[in-house]
């Protein structure tokens, strides 16, 4: 039984102390997947509001990352990214065989991180993966796809993990940003539709707490719905709006506004956002303008790290560097 | 206290089976027992039986929604007049959640030919044509039928209302006051009860609101609070909020369906397979509501821990502002408000017309038996809900 192999016998580890990985830990340690003695974070920011929460979920938190890398077997990287090419650069020397690298960051390719790991070793394990926020509440929307050294068994491992927080399911990986647009961005979307829901309803008389409650049970009875019906989505509406009721009314005022178009432009723009930044991060140079330079000496002091090891040097290509700085392990 | 004992054996035996229960407290000496008021089940506690269940079991399993339920089962049978849409709903999740043996349920309409009539039937109700039977086989009688047809409805069944009846409308925009004027033709102290819930009830994650009639006890309320909160979120609230949750959550879900379809084009239109991204919409949805009702926090700054400096989801959020997304969300709910006063207003004033019920609706309903033309009030420009001439006789 897998799962028992997950509970047992593997550590998880977080690059990165944030939001990500405050919510993947509180949905995994609620799933009941992993104990929360085998969840390490780190993060050089120790004032994050994210890490008091970790600890009191009882994962181990550290500032330095090399001891998460020790300590773990999987290995998720909830950083920005624009942080990877600084992360990967810091723990390459310190990856083994038995690593599986999970990056959850928006835009950064498979390839653009194997090309950096393959500095350090012959065959980095790498998963790229698309999660969302509610995987906080166990009700999260995750796809991947897997790397040119890692084993179907790798990603089948991650499904499961990521199942046990929601819907999980494996893409190309030329899907992702746009994954990234619909359901990575989603959740926003959704708490901007129940701040306006609610807005309506303390228009028409309702009290706040009353309305903000009424607008999300509306929208979670409805998605549900949808996930556990074979109809398509039209047909479900059509079933609600009654002949000359009060709900065809508020179609069509909807409708003559474009609201569907809106839901269009935002699924669109956050993708092609995402597919920008991947583009910046492949052709571009790091400028240190976008590291605090507190946030690098902290890095810095880190036991084992050099800067000539995260690559900081103005002008430095950091995906696309083809010397090798380091001895191959 | 047999159900109690019989309970708690089979707690301990751990064989709960709410059918067994049923069938074994169904017993002439249950029967005669007053079920009317069943929360206070928790001041009897007895131990003078065969099963030496000390008080302290008992006190704990009276507490347990479990027994609540059995009682709820063994003794109320519910009926719906109107055999459409919600009633499917409505007994979909029902069932699903436990709370009503099928075979307790009937529901009924003069129009066989509904497609949610076969899927009532295939869940062991009992349908009928006749909604007086359906009045005589239930204590709990929804009102599941258009808003225009409520007044028909009042005065074919009004007859055969009893005390024992508790009248809960679920139609849009039908004020307590005009049901009750209606129903004071027939009985002294009618309970009516109004609510306004939503079609996720089939999946047991609905949104109800009610509010209870001049005539209707405390207990009918959380009666029917019990029932309700079975199949999602339910609570009380003041009747003149009715019409706004009506455009809020009545008509929240169409709202939902028509979001979920336009963001599955979005992510179409960027290259994701159609059920994929029907799945991923519906699915961002469904864990962000869930994150709003389990958080403390205002959705706004739910929003903001989402949006990350620079990156995909502000740029996203931006162009959603700027075509002015949250005020058409808004205009929504005034709009599906404003209509359910205005069906109240229309349904109070005016007159029905003939013109609004199908002949051969209206020849079904006079075949039944009792029904009679006069009983159903069909002469042009009766103005049905401000009748005073009484035209039967009080029961």
């Amino acid at each position: 039984n897998c799962l028992c192999c997950i509970t047992v016998k593997m550590s998880v580890g977080f690059i990165g102390a944030g939001q990500l990985a405050h919510a993947l830990v509180k949905g995994f340690t609620a799933a009941g997947v992993i104990a929360t003695h085998r969840i390490t974070a780190s993060s050089p920011d120790t004032d994050l509001p994210t890490v008091i929460g970790l600890r009191k979920m009882g994962a181990y938190f550290t500032t330095s990352n090399k001891e998460t890398v020790n300590k773990s077997d999987v290995l998720f990287l909830a950083v920005k990214p624009h942080i990877i090419p600084f992360v990967l650069d810091e723990i390459g020397p310190d990856i083994e065989d038995r690593h599986l690298i999970v990056s959850c960051a928006a835009g950064v390719t498979i390839s653009s991180i194997e090309k950096k790991l393959l500095q350090y070793r012959p065959a980095p394990k790498v998963i790229r993966c698309m999660t969302n926020t509610p995987v906080v509440v166990r009700e999260g929307a995750t796809v991947y796809a897997t790397g040119t050294h890692a084993e179907v068994e790798d990603g089948k491992l991650l499904e499961q993990l990521m199942a046990s927080v929601g819907y999980c399911t494996e893409v190309e990986e030329d899907l992702i940003d746009a994954v990234t647009g619909l359901s990575g961005s989603g959740p926003a979307y959704a708490f901007l539709a129940v701040d306006a829901l609610a807005d309506g309803g303390v228009k028409m008389g309702l009290p706040r707490r009353l309305a903000v409650r009424l607008g999300a049970q509306a929208l979670l009875g409805a998605a549900k719905m949808l996930l556990e019906s074979e109809q398509h989505p039209g047909q479900l509406k059509d079933n609600v709006a009654s002949p000359g009721g009060a709900t065809i009314h508020a179609l069509h005022v909807m409708e003559s506004g474009g609201f569907r178009s809106l839901l269009i432009n935002a699924v669109e723009a956050s993708c092609i956002r995402t597919r920008e930044l991947q583009h910046l991060a492949d052709q571009e140079k790091i400028s240190p303008a976008a590291i605090k330079k507190t946030t690098l000496d902290k890095v810095l002091q880190q036991p084992g790290v050099t800067a000539a090891g995260v690559g900081v040097r103005t002008g430095l290509n950091l995906f696309n560097s083809s010397t090798s700085k380091h001895k191959k392990n």
